[in-house]
């Protein structure tokens, strides 16, 4: 289960919302205790896809690693990575499993016309064939 | 020692412990012993051949291994190692994202330009992977879409709703007479097809609108504007600005073009050229005025030719210069162009922000105090008035070329242009009904004689082409 909290939560629509019609992405922070893991911090991260941005997005990994390194800083834990579907749903495309890595949460926001539609969270496999959902619980205000 | 940091995820595998301290004198050895110690976690980051996962970078403090040593990069002792996936993603699915290769059929079909140093294979798979929007599928689009396709662009999406007509042929290149009444999308597909099978086309059968420009517009990389009306170039320059798109401009009337290129980089935009749409009726259609039918040919290609060198990213565009071309001294001529830093769109401080009603914007939207409906005649009340035996007269007005193609009998015939200096040709009193091609100028017709104090006077909505529809289809349409 991935809890977003408030804040956050507000960062990562906003970031969403700013950057349509691109996709955006990021990191998100938090702390694990078992399968429940509570993102306390949203770190936007720039999409470096040299292309049409519009459907896709790629994270510099140097990036990544300033993102972990920032979170241990903090005493916090990269938890998740965080990306949008411009007018698209929320689900986990064949080119999001291709690229995906099994040690996080991967939280996908649609954003339709500019605004937030909905979101979902999941977990891919090590041999990036399948990602199963996960439960997403997200503070809206 | 040397530390690797774990990742989250992994630390179930390290019994909970953010960094593990090894010793080895490379990053090799220091990965083995990692994962000798904790064998859980190896398969977390090597495949079954052993080799490191496709996602899996790793870093030594703060530089990727793979432009060190690799797996040999040497270890002093106090490094930090660090696991850093590779993660990326999108709306698409792979298959449009696939790594780009040329078909042996492909090299052979683009080898002349592969053969160029400024194309060569490279350039010619950005060509593949090329999206251009061409909005018009007319006499610009036309020589657009055929170079494009044989060029080699992976994508091409064309807007159009027209069919094509016996008056397009003469310049419009991609439909032939065996395509009369098709519509416009369907007989240009077939033909880029035809040049190129690899080329994919997507038709969008609507006019383009403040409603689905940026919708049709974000999925590609360059517009080329092949309009043939302000409210759509308008449209069209300020989806491209709000897209970040280059916009390929193009327009030709009677013997002359202009060609540029519009949103490009920090280059100025149509607006920042025209600020405001000219008065409507000021300057007249290529239906209303004619063109040379080779003329969009020149200037289609010269809009193609900036598409190329814009994908490729090669030569000096047209960007910040307008191309002018008379075909009747056969000179071209080049203008400055400046971006405007008070342009309403792309400006410091845009007052355009999303897109707006543009028929409005360029004066087309008829207002509330247009003649009522019943100060206007069609086709049928015409002959009606005809049949009655009706005092009246008909005037046409008309350029007289116009009227040697076809005329409506029993008309006079007072060109628009003529008409304030002839204004004493006709009784101020009379029944008159104006005419033209299709209504648009015979309506500025009425209106001026209107504020002349002429009484009785109508519009024929349709103009002739609604007489040989409706009334009489031996009148030729043109």
């Amino acid at each position: 289960m991935l809890e977003i909290e408030t804040h956050p939560w507000q960062a990562i629509v906003l970031h969403a919302e700013r950057t349509y019609p691109k996709e955006c992405c990021g990191a998100m922070l938090g702390h694990a205790q078992g399968s429940k893991k509570v993102v306390t911090e949203a770190v936007p991260l720039a999409n470096s896809f040299l292309g049409e941005q519009g459907t896709r997005y790629e994270l510099r990994p140097e990036d990544l690693l300033a993102a972990d390194k920032a979170a241990r800083a903090r005493g916090l834990d990269l938890i998740g990575i965080f990306h949008s579907h411009p007018d698209c749903d929320a689900y986990f495309s064949e080119t999001d499993l291709k690229n995906s890595c099994p040690w996080y949460s991967f939280v996908v926001v649609s954003i339709k016309n500019g605004a937030f539609d909905h979101a979902n969270s999941f977990l891919p496999d090590a041999d990036q064939t399948r990602a199963e959902r996960e439960e997403l619980i997200c503070q809206k205000s | 020692m040397p530390k690797i940091l774990i990742p989250t995820a992994l630390r179930q595998f390290t019994a909970q412990k953010d960094s593990v301290e090894v010793s080895g004198a490379t990053v090799g050895d220091a990965l083995t012993q990692l994962t000798s110690q904790y064998p859980e976690i190896k398969k977390n980051l090597f495949n079954d051949q052993g080799k490191l996962r496709s996602f899996v970078n790793v870093y030594v403090n703060d530089e990727d291994i793979r432009y060190l040593d690799k797996d040999s990069t040497a270890l002093k002792g106090d490094e930090t190692i660090s696991i850093v996936p590779s993660i990326a993603g999108g709306a698409t699915t792979l298959a449009s994202a696939e790594p780009a290769t040329l078909t042996n059929e492909e090299a052979a079909r683009y080898s002349r330009h592969i053969m160029l140093p400024e194309v060569g294979v490279e350039g010619q798979l950005k060509l593949k992977q090329a999206k251009v929007a061409l909005i018009g599928a007319g006499g610009l689009g036309a020589p657009v879409g055929l170079y494009l396709a044989a060029a080699g662009v992976g994508r091409i999406g064309m807007v159009d709703f027209d069919v094509v007509d016996a008056s397009n042929l003469q310049r419009q290149v991609i439909h032939g007479t065996k395509d009369l009444g098709r519509k416009k999308l369907d007989s240009a597909a077939d033909r880029i097809r035809d040049i190129n099978p690899n080329v994919r086309v997507d038709k969008f059968e609507t006019g383009l609108t403040s409603e689905n420009a940026l919708e049709i517009l974000k999925d590609y990389d360059v517009v080329v504007d092949g309009t043939d009306n302000f409210p759509t170039r308008y449209l069209v320059n300020d989806a491209c600005v709000l897209l970040k798109k280059p916009n390929v401009y193009g327009s030709i009337f009677r013997f002359e073009g202009q060609a540029t290129v519009f949103a490009y980089e920090d280059g100025p935009c149509y607006r920042c050229l025209y600020p405001e749409p000219p008065p409507p009726g000021l300057v007249p259609s290529c239906a209303e005025g004619g063109v040379l039918g080779i003329l969009p040919g020149l200037i289609g290609v010269v809009q193609a030719t900036e598409t190329v060198k814009i994908i490729l990213g090669i030569g000096e565009t047209l960007k910040n210069r307008l191309l002018l071309y008379n075909a009747l001294d056969m000179r071209f001529r080049e203008l400055r162009l400046r971006k405007d830093r008070n342009c309403p769109v792309c400006g410091q401080h845009p007052t355009v922000k999303k897109l707006i009603d543009y028929q409005e914007f360029c004066g087309l939207r008829p207002t509330a105090q247009k003649p009522a409906a019943d100060a206007a005649v069609d086709a049928l009340q015409l002959k009606e008035k005809f049949d009655r035996g009706d005092d009246f007269v008909l005037l046409d007005v008309r350029e007289p070329y116009e009227y040697q193609i076809a005329r409506i009998p029993g008309s006079i015939l007072i060109p628009l242009g003529d008409l304030p200096k002839n204004l004493q040709q006709l009784d101020p009193d009379a029944d008159i009904v104006a005419h033209c091609k299709s209504g648009v100028r015979s309506q500025k017709a009425v209106d001026l004689l209107k504020q002349n104090g002429f009484t009785s006077v109508r519009n024929m909505t349709g103009g002739i082409l609604a007489w040989s529809d409706k009334v009489d289809p031996t009148v030729p349409k043109y």
